[in-house]
């Protein structure tokens, strides 16, 4: 089955829906339709239904337009899966699922025959809700209903699934089961998926492409890996992101920032010293606090170094694993006289990076303030056999403010500065 | 059917079993109405069973007028039993199934269980057409007089409906909800105009009522003909589209997904259902509740899959009306009781029972 859309424009009376989108859906994929809400995806899916009537030649399926197609047939190429069902009359879970059969009866007169049940009991089988079978539908949870759902679009024996937010009201166990039942569809039966996510990291898990609406256009088409940049999430959402890789799936992934507005900028410099994480915390309080936040020297690869690229922060940047050069060493002491004050996280130390702490002695000695977040145990963090500990309780004894956590260091910036 | 005995087949549906289940339900609504018309027909004020007044007559007796075998019982009682008891009974079963019928579909129609044949304004409409028949004299011109009143109350009821329908749909599409309301108005409207009719209508005030509250007891051959013709035809084409009214409740657009086209489907349940109810309304007046208690009842019996819920609800809304009626025509003898208000005084009751039991287990 192959889907194209070309230059599909709709409209509700006035209000344009979807203004000139174009692409192609190829057999076997899984494609994700990504937009904010009122982007245009919904009234996308039902017009590739012909349920809203697309202008002529705006979408063909094989060749063949889509409002040249019957009813029957256009139901046994696509089945559509909806955010929810619901019905006020008592239908079984069978009943919804023999309806899946209904645009393959042999005439108007035909009831469901022997294969219809067999087709229904394979889709029920294949999506585990053969034992809700005689269960009525209302009765159902929502991650049941929604795999009976599926188990009729299965019985549909479509070429394609359509799927808008299919796991939009489903918790987190029942989102992730039905989303792996639609990739294992995807996969062994060969069945297209056409489906609305709302959600980005999910999109990005399972999608071969998304097709990303913004206000009725298509904003962006490709792997997920191409398409949810922070620079694209943050001009069709208006929200600043951080995009990592999923360490076990390798997929793409999403994580959004606060919104709220950082404080405005009143010039004073903090200099952050961490590694292995503990920084991002740290820099992201300081940045919505008002400083302006440079770091120490961080390995490319390490988790604070990505924070920093991500959160537009001046760092140090040193080879993947090695231990600090005598230029970063350096780079690190002018960035450290260039601050106010310098704020050590209780980050792992090893012999690669053993120097940052040598850069708070430094601006113990130049003067500056220097706030050390203590970890309660110094041990923890230890991995030099004791010399960090005893370089971490050098600095308070000359003069460093130990604080507990976070807060408390902003705490002690803000007011002992000014 | 595995043959592993070790572990218990999972709760399923057996396909066979079931579709023997819906047979075997069928069969014993059929036989039922086939028991229905035999038996009510021997009921009444002169047969072998009933309230024995003027007179009772024997079974012999009875089946010997019914066949026109030579016997020693006056030449009337042949006449009773084919001019008046058998065409009755007939009658009350077409109007049954009419009304259940189309009560189903109206249902379906509207995705509401709540929903009757009357919710279009069949019966505003057709009240209308039988009181100005009553009042302007037409109704008691001879011969032409008995079919003058359906024949009025038929058009005004499908005029209504026209009216109704051309409210309810915008841009070629049906919408229910403007549907439902549009009807409520044009009833109110309608009911309105009757009740001034009424009002002044002075002797032929009993009349009226009379057929307001719906009876059979104008039952003729031709009467049953009509009905019959029209219901037979009402119910094909109902059941013919049961599959795709199963795939209606779930929504239009889910039923569009499915390949059903939902206005076109609409449309016709509600020409089929609006016609087969105005031709049951034209000749027995507005008889209520069994289109919308016999297949509320019938669903909690053989669930909402119309393939069996269509010819089911059918059956049982014949074997409702013939019963109700043989207690209209009896319980007073040798009057008899409008049997609208048999259908309503069983009816009212049950459905509050239903609905009360629905709300203790979460439906509805």
């Amino acid at each position: 089955m192959r889907l194209d859309v070309r230059a599909l424009s709709y409209s509700f009376g006035d209000k344009k829906v979807l203004k000139g989108v174009s692409f192609e859906v190829r057999p076997g994929e899984f494609m994700g339709l990504m937009g904010p809400n009122g982007s245009g995806k919904t009234t996308l899916l039902r017009c590739v239904m012909n349920y809203l009537t697309p202008p002529e030649d705006a979408i063909s399926i094989d060749g063949a337009e889509i409002r040249s197609i019957p009813p029957e047939t256009l139901a046994r190429t696509f089945a559509v899966v909806p955010q929810s069902s619901s019905t006020d009359f008592t239908f079984s879970a069978y009943d919804i699922v023999m309806m899946g059969r209904l645009p393959h009866r042999k005439n108007r007169f035909a009831g469901p025959s022997r294969a219809d049940a067999d087709a229904v009991r394979g889709a029920m089988d294949r999506t585990g809700t053969w034992a809700l079978a005689s269960r009525p539908f209302f009765a159902l949870s929502g991650g049941e209903r929604q795999r009976v759902i599926i188990a009729r679009a299965v019985a549909q024996h479509p070429e394609a699934l359509l799927l808008d937010e299919p796991t939009v009201y489903l918790d987190i166990n029942g989102q992730l089961e039905v989303m792996d039942l639609i990739k294992s569809l995807n996969r062994e039966e060969g069945i297209t998926v056409i489906s609305v996510l709302h959600d980005v990291n999910m999109a990005a898990r399972y999608c071969d492409r998304i097709a990303l609406l913004s206000n009725g256009r298509l904003e962006a088409m490709g792997p997920p890996a191409e398409v949810l940049t922070p620079g694209v999430i943050q001009s069709v959402y208006g929200v600043e992101v951080a995009v990592r890789r999923d360490p076990f799936t390798n997929a793409v992934y999403v994580m959004p920032r606060s919104t709220a507005t950082p404080a405005p900028r009143h010039g004073r410099r903090v200099h952050v010293l961490c590694g292995g994480g503990v920084g991002g915390p740290i820099m992201k309080a300081l940045l919505d606090a008002g400083y302006g936040v440079s770091t120490g020297v961080l390995n490319v690869l390490d988790s604070d170094f990505e924070n920093a690229k991500d959160l537009h922060i001046p760092t140090v940047p040193e080879a993947p694993f090695a231990v600090v050069g005598d230029a970063a060493h350096e780079e690190n002491l002018r960035l450290v006289r260039e601050s106010e004050a310098v704020v050590v996280g209780p980050f792992p130390v090893g012999p690669g990076n053993f120097r940052n702490l040598e850069a708070a002695e430094h601006a113990l000695r130049s003067g500056k303030r220097v706030i050390v977040i203590a970890p309660a145990g110094l041990s923890a963090i230890d991995f030099v056999g004791g010399k960090a500990s005893a370089a971490i309780k050098g600095l308070i004894s000359s003069g460093a403010i130990e604080v507990k956590n976070l807060g408390e260091a902003l705490e002690r910036l803000q007011g002992t500065g000014g | 059917m595995s043959p592993r005995k070790d572990e218990a087949e999972p709760a399923g549906v057996d396909f066979p079993k079931l579709m023997r289940r819906r047979f075997v339900w069928l069969v014993t609504l059929a036989v039922g109405l086939l028991a229905s018309v035999i038996v009510a027909v021997l009921v009444g004020t002169l047969g072998p069973i009933g309230p024995g007044i003027p007179e009772y007559i024997t079974f012999s007796e009875a089946l010997g007028a019914i066949f026109g075998l030579e016997g020693d019982w006056p030449a009337y009682y042949s006449n009773i039993f084919w001019d008046v008891r058998i065409p009755r009974v007939l009658l009350a079963a077409a109007v049954g199934a009419a009304l259940a019928c189309a009560g189903t579909a109206m249902q379906a129609v509207f995705r509401n269980p709540m929903a009757d044949p009357y919710i279009v304004g069949v019966s505003s409409g057709a009240s209308v057409g039988a009181v100005v028949a009553g009042l302007s004299g037409f109704a008691t011109v001879a011969v032409l007089g008995a079919l003058i009143t359906p024949a009025l109350a038929f058009t005004t009821a499908l005029l209504t409906v026209f009216v109704v329908y051309y409210l309810g749909v915008v841009g070629g599409k049906v919408y229910v909800n403007t549907l439902l309301l549009s009807g409520v108005a044009v009833a109110a409207f309608l009911g309105a105009v009757v009740s001034v009719l009424i009002y002044f209508s002075g002797q032929q005030y009993h009349r009226i009522i009379f057929w307001l509250l719906g009876s059979l007891s104008l039952a003729s051959w031709s009467a049953v003909a009509v009905v019959a013709i029209a219901a037979a035809i009402g119910i094909v084409l109902v059941f013919i589209s049961s599959r795709d009214m199963n795939a209606l409740l779930l929504g239009e657009e889910t039923a569009h997904n499915l390949g059903v086209d939902p206005e076109g489907l609409k449309t016709l349940m509600l020409v089929v259902a609006a016609v087969m109810t105005a031709a049951a309304v034209a000749f027995t007046g507005v008889i209520g509740f069994v289109g919308l208690i016999i297949p509320h009842m019938v669903r909690l019996v053989v669930g909402a899959d119309h393939r069996v819920l269509v010819p089911a609800a059918t059956l049982s809304g014949a074997i409702f009306l013939i019963w109700t009626d043989t207690i209209a025509r009896t319980v007073i003898a040798p009057m008899e009781l409008p049997v609208g208000i048999i259908t309503a005084l069983c009816g009212g009751p049950f459905f509050l029972y239903l609905l009360r039991r629905n709300r203790l287990a979460g439906e509805v």
